[in-house]
């Protein structure tokens, strides 16, 4: 069973208590988003992207020309604006406020559902959007939601400046458009055309996936429904402004989508939005991903249906989706454990080991901005990378897989044991006395005895953690 | 443009006849190391970009924004991206070659649908659990002969057990007396990938503190490759071909692509020995070409019909291998993407024949369900 406080969090702490009523513990989490419990300063996503603007302005508009005939010199300038701009600070940053939810916080559940639906709406490597970007984004646009609705969710998602810069809808004009005509487009032979990136992946990955049975023509439909949404363009932000509605880059008139009617205009979107998730298939496609990232890679008919129903009953209301989810997880919890990402694993080595992890406020506000941020400033980043699971460095944009096979090789396996084994040097001097281990696997198995005997075969520290933390009942849960 | 399509019929159609009687051959083991080499090109490349026609105004109009400024010589009817340089080496020794106009057979133009197909030769995505690559290992016996040059493995060589990957980690691993006792966990709770995983961890000969640089990665490889007991089967990745924006033309995202992919052939080429190289196959595998028109933002949308590059020893001449569709309106796929008329499967299907040394029928049969596909081994490689 308590197993249970790793599948829908990161496991008990030695200085937690277990809590007596597991579900309700995890239930009552989800109702209110609480303010973050990170200590140290957060910045607004608009303030991390007027440095995006900076270092593309610096780097585009300014070095490339000033110094396109001594490549010596522009890289020194572009290491110096680099720096000025922080583009090596703001992801460990946001990744250390991340895990000090997860860790610290009185609502762990809700950190690893947060996880979830940042992955499910994944922004992923492209352009500076992890260096400036993506950790603004989970805080501002997916985190506020989790007590929303799921409708809500995918329109500020689809509209938030990061999504729109990541699937490239501001390069998307209507050929009928005003601009269309525009005498800039015929002297510079760039006819107005769409890209049908974003409106693909609106249906495909974060509302009703292909089973819905889309057609191309749905998806061209959909691209000319969306054209006109972009950042607002100027010389000095460059893609950095704000998302707005341009009504001069907006296919005129009517457009079909999944064989319904929609007119032309700046309200289409969320009328469309409200259709797709209304859809069938949008439900059994969050049930079956929120199913298999707590339970199992194969999620049955039965274990989605209470998920669906809730999703039917509060109109998508993330609370009730979450809560059904968390009872389904609860009633499964012995039947089916869940092979943890190397992230979640490396989250619950950290809180159930105790460990110095992640950086401290003190360590992360001593940053200084027009510096190289040190060793320690870096290593959250540094870490995931490693791993091969950085959540703002996802691949493509279906973000990280949820299957376990994706998550199983030699060289991933070798992570695992290589950081089991690391992790002895994040440890606090606390940590170091009798019943440390006793006391943390009481915590967290239902058979501590039998692990404390596998556990106690080696003497030191450091290799009965390489062994608990590569233990087959500490990798699934 | 000097090739049509009824010249390219008419030769296929006599060397059909000419094998007509040929079917049932066996493959007997020739007793030498074979190896083949995938690298996935992943975000959809731009064949016309790598090996773009010649003297069609229709493509230099549609492509007036990325148009190459400079190629380098291939054909009568082909050039080359400048960016390739490795590929024109081997070409000039007949050790490079390409299919063109070809993909898998499909046309959704989707990124996670079309990589996971390209991976698993099938024709729904999502369906199968394991790769052409790793279901032709597998009939050939090819167990833990598998090198994957990536963190995770690819579904592309999944199928076989035993298969190796290789991405430093840059950190020593714990002492051998723990190993063995997470081994003996593994085992006990039934972990069998874990354990299978662990084993290969035990037993192989490769740094687990060198660097991760692609060169790098592909000069170990190499290594691997030229042992006589080393991995018969190697898999790349290069990320990065989905250019929607930007993609330039001699230089810029997609140029930078494709030399990642040169890098790594040239890398192969100058760490294997001779005679490994003269025995090894390396071909590329995309999801999908791109719209043969530029989009506003000088990138171009996901596509269709590409092309699939093939260098080492076991090619078997420097030629452009094509039913050649044309790129008129109506000769265009819906009306926009350069067209397949090679099913890619083909291409892989003869490659793994002839470098598994197994019949044709075999790998079609049991790796691709039986599938139509044509034997194109004695034209595009050394049997």
């Amino acid at each position: 069973m308590k197993n249970f406080f790793r599948k829908v969090g990161f496991g008990i702490g030695p200085n937690e208590e277990v809590p007596s009523d597991p579900l309700n513990w995890a239930l009552n989490q989800l109702n209110e988003i609480p303010k973050l419990s990170w200590t140290g300063q957060i910045y607004s996503e608009k303030e991390l992207r007027k440095h995006y603007g900076k270092w593309v302005y610096g780097d585009r508009k300014k070095l490339r020309k000033k110094y396109k005939d001594n490549k010596t010199l522009y890289k020194v300038e572009k290491d110096k604006l680099r720096h000025q701009t922080g583009q090596k600070f703001w992801e460990s940053l946001e990744i250390s406020i991340r895990h000090n939810e997860a860790i610290n916080s009185s609502a762990p559940v809700l950190a690893k559902l947060w996880m979830f639906w940042g992955n499910f709406f994944a922004i992923s490597e492209k352009d500076f959007l992890a260096n400036y970007s993506t950790g603004a984004y989970h805080r501002e646009i997916i985190r506020p939601n989790l007590n929303q609705t799921f409708e809500k969710l995918v329109y500020d998602a689809t509209t938030s400046w990061a999504m729109i810069h990541h699937l490239d809808n501001s390069e998307s004009a209507g050929p009928k458009s005003v601009t269309a005509r525009d005498d800039w487009r015929k002297r510079k032979n760039q006819p107005a055309t769409i890209n049908e990136n974003h409106a693909r992946e609106l249906l495909e990955l974060h509302t009703v996936s292909p089973k819905a049975g889309y057609t191309q023509e749905d998806i061209i439909q959909l691209a000319y429904l969306m054209t006109g949404w972009q950042q607002k363009w100027n010389k000095s932000q460059l893609e950095t402004g704000n998302v707005w509605f341009n009504p001069e880059y907006h296919q005129p008139g009517k457009k079909k989508v999944l064989g319904k009617e929609y007119k032309s205009g700046k309200k289409s979107l969320a009328n469309v939005i409200k259709d797709l998730v209304n859809h069938p298939n949008c439900r059994n496609f969050v049930a079956e991903r929120l199913c298999r990232y707590l339970i199992t890679d194969e999620p049955t008919k039965e274990m989605k249906q209470p998920i669906i129903d809730a999703f039917k009953r509060s109109d998508g209301n993330l609370t009730e989706i979450h809560k059904a989810a968390i009872k389904v997880a609860f009633d499964y919890n012995d039947k089916f454990k869940k092979f943890q990402t190397p992230e979640n694993w490396f989250i619950q080595v950290a809180k159930i080991g105790n460990l110095q992890w992640p950086p401290s406020p003190d360590v992360m506000g001593a940053y200084e901005l027009g510096f190289k941020p040190t060793r320690k400033q870096r290593s959250p980043e540094r870490l995931l990378r490693n791993m091969g699971h950085h959540p703002y460095r996802a691949k493509q944009p279906n973000g990280w897989s949820d299957h376990s096979d994706d998550w199983i090789s030699p060289e991933l396996l070798i992570r695992r044991l290589v950081y089991a084994k690391l992790s002895a040097s994040f440890s606090q001097m606390e940590n170091n006395q009798n019943g440390y281990f006793e006391n943390i696997v009481e915590k967290n198995f239902d058979n501590p005895s039998k692990i404390m005997k596998y556990l106690n075969q080696k003497n030191r520290f450091v290799e009965k953690q390489t062994l608990l933390y590569n233990h087959p009942e500490f990798l699934r849960s | 443009m000097k090739i049509s399509r009824r010249d390219f019929l008419k030769t296929t159609a006599l060397t059909s006849l000419y094998f007509a009687g040929f079917g049932m051959q066996s493959y007997a083991n020739s007793g030498t190391k074979k190896n083949l080499v995938v690298i996935m090109l992943r975000g959809g490349m731009d064949g016309l970009c790598a090996i773009p026609i010649k003297d069609d105004k229709n493509f230099e109009k549609l492509r007036s924004k990325i148009n190459l400024d400079r190629t380098l010589q291939l054909t009568s009817d082909f050039d080359l991206h400048p960016a390739l340089k490795t590929f024109k080496n081997l070409w000039d020794q007949n050790q490079s070659a390409a299919v063109h106009a070809t993909n898998i057979p499909y046309t959704g133009r989707s990124h996670f649908d079309g990589q996971n197909l390209m991976e698993s030769g099938g024709k729904i995505p999502y369906q199968e659990k394991t790769g052409w690559l790793g279901r032709g290992m597998k009939i050939a016996g090819l167990t833990g002969n598998g090198l994957a040059l990536a963190l995770p493995m690819p579904l592309l060589i999944r199928g076989v057990p035993m298969n190796n990957n290789y991405f430093p980690a840059g950190h020593k691993l714990p002492y051998p007396s723990t190993l063995e006792m997470i081994q003996k966990v593994y085992k006990e709770y039934d972990e069998k990938l874990l354990s299978e995983n662990l084993e290969i961890i035990l037993t192989r000969d490769l740094s687990n503190t060198s660097s991760d640089e692609s060169w790098v990665l592909a000069t170990n490889a190499a290594n691997e490759l030229s042992k006589p007991d080393g991995p018969r089967v190697a898999v790349f990745e290069v990320d990065g071909f989905d250019t929607h924006a930007a993609q330039g033309a001699t230089n810029g995202a997609h140029a930078d692509c494709l030399s990642d992919y040169d890098n790594i052939v040239r890398s192969l080429k100058s760490s294997m020995t001779k005679e490994a190289f003269d025995n090894t196959l390396i071909l590329t595998l995309t999801e999908f070409g791109r719209t043969i028109k530029q989009n506003s933002s000088n990138g171009t949308e996901h596509g269709y019909g590409s092309a699939v590059l093939m260098a080492g020893g076991l090619v078997k001449k420097a030629q452009v291998h094509a039913d050649w569709p044309g790129l008129k309106k109506k000769e265009l796929f819906e009306g926009r993407d350069l067209n397949s008329t090679i099913d890619a499967r083909s291409i892989y299907a003869s490659a793994m024949s002839t470098v598994f040394e197994l019949d044709f029928k075999k790998i079609k049969n049991e790796v691709f369900w039986g599938e139509n596909l044509q034997n194109l081994s004695d034209k595009l490689f050394k049997v």
